[in-house]
């Protein structure tokens, strides 16, 4: 078995190769994917770059040490990842923890999301890490590749769909480990309506056109939104000149809007997104809340939302803090996490050196 | 009624406005955006000037909002129960025995009240809830019998399936059902067709002995499907089905949505309204309701995921 420093390396320099300049496999899938309209371009230039920070190999070693890698200890097993394609690359660190623990890959690729996947795929098959890795868009293709694990994202309604599916095709039995992780959505708890706080928040909001689980969908700030209202819209016209928003919200979110209104409820209508000062359980991609607030309701809301909450993000000194169960992450990282970030609250490699 | 609403009723006015539409417009009743049925959760849905003579308000179990619907003139509520109940079950071939345990509760039960009112103004004095004493039962059911009426057992559906299971009574096998679809009491699910097919059992009666009521507390009109699923409304009532997406959009006969009234015995609250409950039509134009409407565009990797499975 390779030693734990050459693995962490070897994958290392496929990502390095994955992601240079010329690299024309890459390339080819950004154009792609750009013009047949599944990602606007800033959004997948910001995912790359993203990656080329967070994929560093010290990145990787740490991940590795964290989560306890033992590499070559899923050799001869097969993990079916079932990406969703809801941003760029999203499924990007289940591929990687099957790929460092050298577990065979299965992959369902997202129709949303389907050509830059596979051009990570081919480095990492270059530096024979990948040799038996199989994937399609098209779950049935898999049918019959019977897997000792499967990673899943998606919605908990999906759940009961995707195990029936996965049982009929033959890809797993009720016995078969899987990570189903259902999370939607974050909080952000500012304290402070400074440029940074705002700037940081926009990203953390809009990036990706909010459609991410670690998107904030919730914010609570000790000012309410009538106040910041005009410097925020200000943030998030700035933004999205350099961002425009790819995916355009039905025309219910107008009728809400409308509604909104005649109830009296204050907002923000910004023709894409709609900002209101309520709060509910966070559904639609193109909704904000804003409460206002302090520690004891967003614990409150944590408590009430728990269930689909993926992460809470704070600034400044309660960065770190513990609310409920959970860990303020950096408001700046919301859409940048470490590689070792755990969705669902649950580490991936850990989870597949545990249970396969 | 638009013009009378959007003038008089400020959370329509305002609501309309947002779509360009003032009291003055002339607007085709389809163009007419229905307003989101949780207003009555939120606010007084009233129009001005006037002063609420009953409150309905909905049920709801522990922490959930409860619906509000301030009645202005009762009398209106009472002709719309009359005229579509009588159209369906005539006085004199029917005798109403209700089974509302669940509701019993709730005071401010539009349910009751119907109910209620339809005792009260029973000709023949025979409508009835059902007693609690098994003997007073049957002695109602002689009385019934001498008269020569039909039985109509009108209760929600699981306080049906109760009374079924619990055979405390016995009804004869040409009693009728109204079933209310409210699943109030318990969490069991149940398809209609399934819930049809368990009281047709536990009754001894054929299903084309079952009827259902579809009616709401933000609503003064009830709507009936007669022996089977497929609801008809009153001529003062008009039914689509709405994409959920863009609810100013018709969905076709069979494509499911959300349910959309026009309700003019609401004359006093708001017509226009827009249910949570998901619908079907077909070509005849009459609907089915198919349960919650729940939401599918989901935050986070969800959506697609669902899609693509």
């Amino acid at each position: 078995m390779e030693n734990f420093e050459n693995h962490i390396e070897r994958v290392s320099s496929a990502i390095e190769q994955w992601l240079q300049p010329d690299n024309y496999f890459l390339k080819e899938a950004i154009d792609r994917t750009v013009n047949e309209g599944m990602f606007s371009f800033p959004d997948v230039k910001h995912r790359i770059l993203t990656l080329k920070e967070t994929l560093r190999k010290e990145n990787l070693e740490r991940w590795a040490r964290i989560s306890g890698l033992r590499p070559g200890s899923l050799s001869g097993k097969q993990v079916l990842c079932l990406h969703a394609g809801n941003l760029p690359l999203v499924g990007i660190q289940d591929l990687l923890a099957v790929v460092l623990t050298g577990g065979t890959y299965l992959g369902k690729l997202s129709k949303k999301d389907p050509y830059l996947l596979p051009t990570l795929i081919r480095s990492f098959k270059n530096y024979q890490l990948m040799n038996d890795a199989y994937w399609s868009t098209n779950l049935e293709k898999l049918a019959g590749n019977k897997a000792d694990a499967v990673l899943f994202a998606g919605s908990k309604k999906s759940v009961i769909k995707v195990n029936e599916k996965l049982h009929s095709l033959k890809i797993a039995d009720p016995d078969t480990p899987r990570l189903m992780r259902t999370a939607h959505f974050s909080i952000a708890y500012i304290r402070d309506n400074k440029p940074e706080t705002m700037e940081q928040l926009t990203d953390a909001v809009f990036r990706y056109g909010g459609a991410g689980c670690r998107s904030v969908a919730i914010v609570v700030a000790p000012f309410h939104l009538h106040s910041v209202k005009c410097t925020f819209t200000d943030y998030v016209e700035a933004f999205w000149l350099k961002n425009p928003q790819h995916q355009k919200p039905p025309e219910s979110l107008f009728h809400r809007f409308a509604f909104n209104k005649a109830i009296g409820v204050e907002q923000a209508w910004l023709n894409v997104f709609l900002i209101e000062e309520n709060v509910e359980r966070p559904t639609d991609t193109f909704i904000l809340y804003w409460m206002k607030g302090g520690l004891e309701e967003v614990e409150n809301i944590i408590k009430k939302y728990r269930d689909g909450l993926q992460s809470v993000y704070a600034t400044g000194d309660l960065i770190g803090e513990k609310m409920v169960d959970l860990i303020a992450e950096p408001l700046s990282e919301a859409q940048k996490p470490p590689i070792w970030w755990k969705p669902d609250g649950i580490d991936t490699i850990e989870w597949l050196q545990k249970q396969v | 009624m638009f013009q009378y609403q959007a003038e008089k009723n400020p959370v329509l006015n305002t609501f309309f406005e947002v779509f360009g539409l003032r009291p003055d417009s002339k607007v085709n009743p389809d163009e007419i955006p229905l307003l989101p049925i949780r207003a009555f959760k939120e606010m007084p849905i009233l129009c001005e000037g006037l002063k609420p003579e009953l409150v309905f308000k909905s049920s709801g179990t522990s922490g959930m909002e409860r619906s509000s619907h301030q009645i202005a003139d009762p009398n209106i509520y009472k002709i719309s129960i009359e005229k579509e109940f009588y159209r369906h079950f005539p006085a004199n071939q029917y005798a109403l025995i209700c089974h509302l345990p669940g509701y019993r509760q709730n005071p401010d039960s539009s349910l009751i009240w119907m109910a209620q009112h339809l005792v009260n103004i029973d000709p023949d004095g025979l409508n009835t809830f059902l007693p609690d004493d098994p003997d007073e039962f049957y002695k109602w059911k002689e009385r019934v019998q001498k008269k020569g009426k039909k039985i109509l057992l009108f209760g929600a559906a699981f306080g049906l399936l109760d009374l079924a299971e619990d055979q405390q009574v016995e009804f004869p096998e040409t009693t009728e059902i109204l079933e209310t679809g409210g699943m109030k009491t318990h969490h069991r699910e149940m398809t209609k067709s399934e819930l049809r097919d368990t009281l047709s059992e536990g009754f001894g009666i054929k299903p084309g002995q079952i009827h259902s009521e579809y009616g709401m507390c933000e609503l003064l009109s009830q709507m009936y499907a007669l022996s089977g699923e497929w609801f008809t409304t009153p001529h003062w009532v008009r039914v689509t089905i709405r994409n959920s997406d863009n609810p100013s959009k018709f969905c076709n006969p069979g494509e499911e949505g959300k349910i959309g009234i026009i309700d003019l015995a609401n004359l006093h609250s708001c017509s226009f309204i827009l249910t949570e409950d998901r619908g079907v039509m077909n070509e005849k134009g009459d609907f089915k309701v198919l349960g919650r409407w729940h939401p599918e565009n989901l935050r986070g990797c969800n959506f697609l995921v669902d899609q693509e499975i």
